[in-house]
């Protein structure tokens, strides 16, 4: 397992208690799991993802993530509806290993309110949360 | 790491390996190395995987009475076995509960050995010594005094008789569950290195797939396990966790101890074989610690293997569920782990080791493992496994894992 030094937490995206990250770009989210949530998990086998069109609650539990060693599911870093998924996952979930933030993103949402975002954790805090 | 867990010499390689670490019996072991659990699993199936099971324990039961107190203590009639093999089975308190399960080596008339789960050389000792009465009989428990490591799958003993000195004569007439040489110097037919280490050779393992089980003194663990994998590299041999080690044997179909088998009788599993029944199926041939709960066991649960629809898991324990068509909970999950090997084509298993594989065909993974539930379920009866929301479809198998190699002649292997 990384140490918490070993980390790739970019500056420029929010992240949430539930190890996701998100990164506002216009009106649209786009949201993925951390590498802390990603090195964790170990090998990424299988990510069951959402339909597009899906709404959510904030906190609502909207697809897995499945590890050889485990099963975790993804929360509703805020609320909104889905209009895209990662279809590359199907095929090749290890890209969240390889890849958190780019490849290995898990869906874009249009938020119902854009504004919680600003809400989420930055770098900082989100590190403080890992150190406990 | 909590610093109380114990380890084998093979623990620093392990770290400097990248390995992902964990507890496992009370020792700190890897779970998977920066390969990935994924290749190392199909390692073993393509070619071989190299695992370090020191954390194991040896138990030699020596002496006059040798033979009968095994006999009263281990679920397997021991009575025809022949030196030279080994056999699996299972340890039982009066109640028939599963203490550990074991292998037994027949070394010499008045000298065997036990092989048993990793932290549990202590408990088997000493329940071999409250169970030896009168018997003449020594026991001496050897946990941390032997290393060993497993070499899986059918590239074994290819790679394995590039060490070894003399292999024609090692590998000449080694059936399945036999084994030859010692880990100790000075026996009468030693299997050595080509350095000379002594080593102990057993045609078994926990993968289902051909290979072999190196019994090793501590020091020269770590020169053995570098040497195979030396010897091994250009036929893609590569070390394998425990991540590996589980998938692998839960396609299977082999119980882990203290999970899918221990504290209820050992009765209504997939492991029948392991006890001495007699050929009509309804006593047993020997008397033994536990015979009569077994005998007496009309109200026992029933441990069943299952494969999902794809590879998706459940967690395990009491808190999940055993869901039947009629939407009736009968019972939990041992085991769930993806054996990344296999995959279904037109509703039949097929492995990445099938022969004759369909054009396109992609072993994507399946679910499998054992249920434990209160009445015998119908082969192929479709089950839900649930954990909290999570829900599972699964059938109730037989074979998981096809055209499995653990069986076949050596010198399917050797040429």
């Amino acid at each position: 397992m990384k140490e918490i030094n070993e980390l790739n937490l970019p500056e420029d995206v929010k992240y949430t208690d539930d190890h996701e990250w998100v990164k506002m770009d216009g009106d649209i989210v786009t949201i993925g799991i951390t590498d802390y949530a990603q090195d964790q998990l170990g090998e990424i086998v299988f990510v069951e993802l959402p339909e597009v069109e899906d709404s959510f609650g904030q906190g609502d539990e909207f697809g897995t993530v499945e590890s050889v060693k485990a099963v975790s599911e993804m929360y509703m870093p805020l609320a909104g509806e889905v209009v895209e998924v990662n279809a590359a996952l199907e095929d090749a979930p290890e890209l969240v290993n390889t890849s958190c933030y780019d490849q290995g993103w898990i869906m874009k949402i249009k938020p119902q309110n854009p504004s919680d975002v600003e809400a989420l954790l930055d770098k900082a805090a989100y590190l403080d949360t890992l150190r406990g | 790491m909590s610093s109380d867990l114990k380890t084998t010499p093979l623990n620093p390689w392990h770290k400097q390996s990248g390995a992902n670490m964990a507890s496992f019996g009370g020792y700190d072991m890897p779970l998977w190395y920066d390969t990935g659990v994924k290749k190392e699993h199909l390692a073993v199936l393509e070619s071989a995987g190299l695992f370090d099971t020191s954390h194991m324990a040896c138990i030699m039961v020596t002496g006059p009475d040798a033979l009968a107190l095994l006999q009263f203590c281990h679920t397997r009639e021991l009575s025809g076995l022949k030196q030279g093999r080994c056999v699996y089975g299972a340890i039982l308190n009066e109640k028939g509960h599963v203490i550990d399960d074991a292998i037994v080596y027949n070394f010499a008339p008045e000298t065997y050995m036990l092989c048993v789960n990793a932290g549990m050389g202590g408990a088997v000792s000493s329940h071999l010594l409250a169970q030896k009465q009168s018997r003449t009989v020594t026991i001496e428990d050897l946990t941390d005094q032997v290393a060993k490591v497993d070499i899986q799958g059918k590239n074994s003993a290819r790679i394995l008789a590039k060490i070894l000195h003399d292999p024609a004569t090692v590998f000449g007439a080694m059936p399945y569950f036999s084994f030859k040489g010692h880990f100790l110097k000075g026996t009468d037919q030693p299997v050595q290195l080509l350095d000379k280490t002594d080593v102990l050779i057993s045609r078994s393992g926990y993968t289902g797939e051909f290979g072999f089980e190196i019994f090793v003194a501590p020091d020269k663990v770590v020169s053995l396990w570098e040497s195979l994998l030396d010897a091994g590299k250009a036929s893609g041999l590569i070390a394998c966790g425990l991540g590996a080690r589980d998938s692998l044997r839960a396609g299977a179909g082999l119980p882990l101890s203290h999970q899918d088998v221990g504290e209820r009788k050992f009765v209504n599993h997939p492991w029948m074989f392991a006890l001495a029944t007699t050929e009509d199926g309804k006593g047993f041939t020997k008397e033994f610690l536990g015979k009569d709960a077994l005998l007496d066991s009309a109200d026992a649960p029933f441990t069943v293997p299952f494969v999902g629809e794809n590879l998706r898991k459940v967690g395990t324990g009491p808190d999940t569920q055993v869901i039947d068509a009629s939407g009736k909970s009968i019972g939990m999950v041992l085991t769930c782990a993806t054996d990344m090997g296999i995959g279904l084509h037109e509703g039949r298993i097929l492995s990445i080791a099938s022969p004759d594989l369909p054009e396109g065909f992609k072993a994507k993974g399946l679910s499998c493992g054992f249920v434990l539930v209160d009445r015998q379920p119908n082969p192929g009866e479709k089950l839900v496994l649930q954990e909290n929301k999570r829900k599972i479809n699964v059938v109730v198998a037989g074979e998981i894992r096809p055209h499995r190699t653990a069986r076949l002649k050596i010198t399917n292997f050797t040429g």
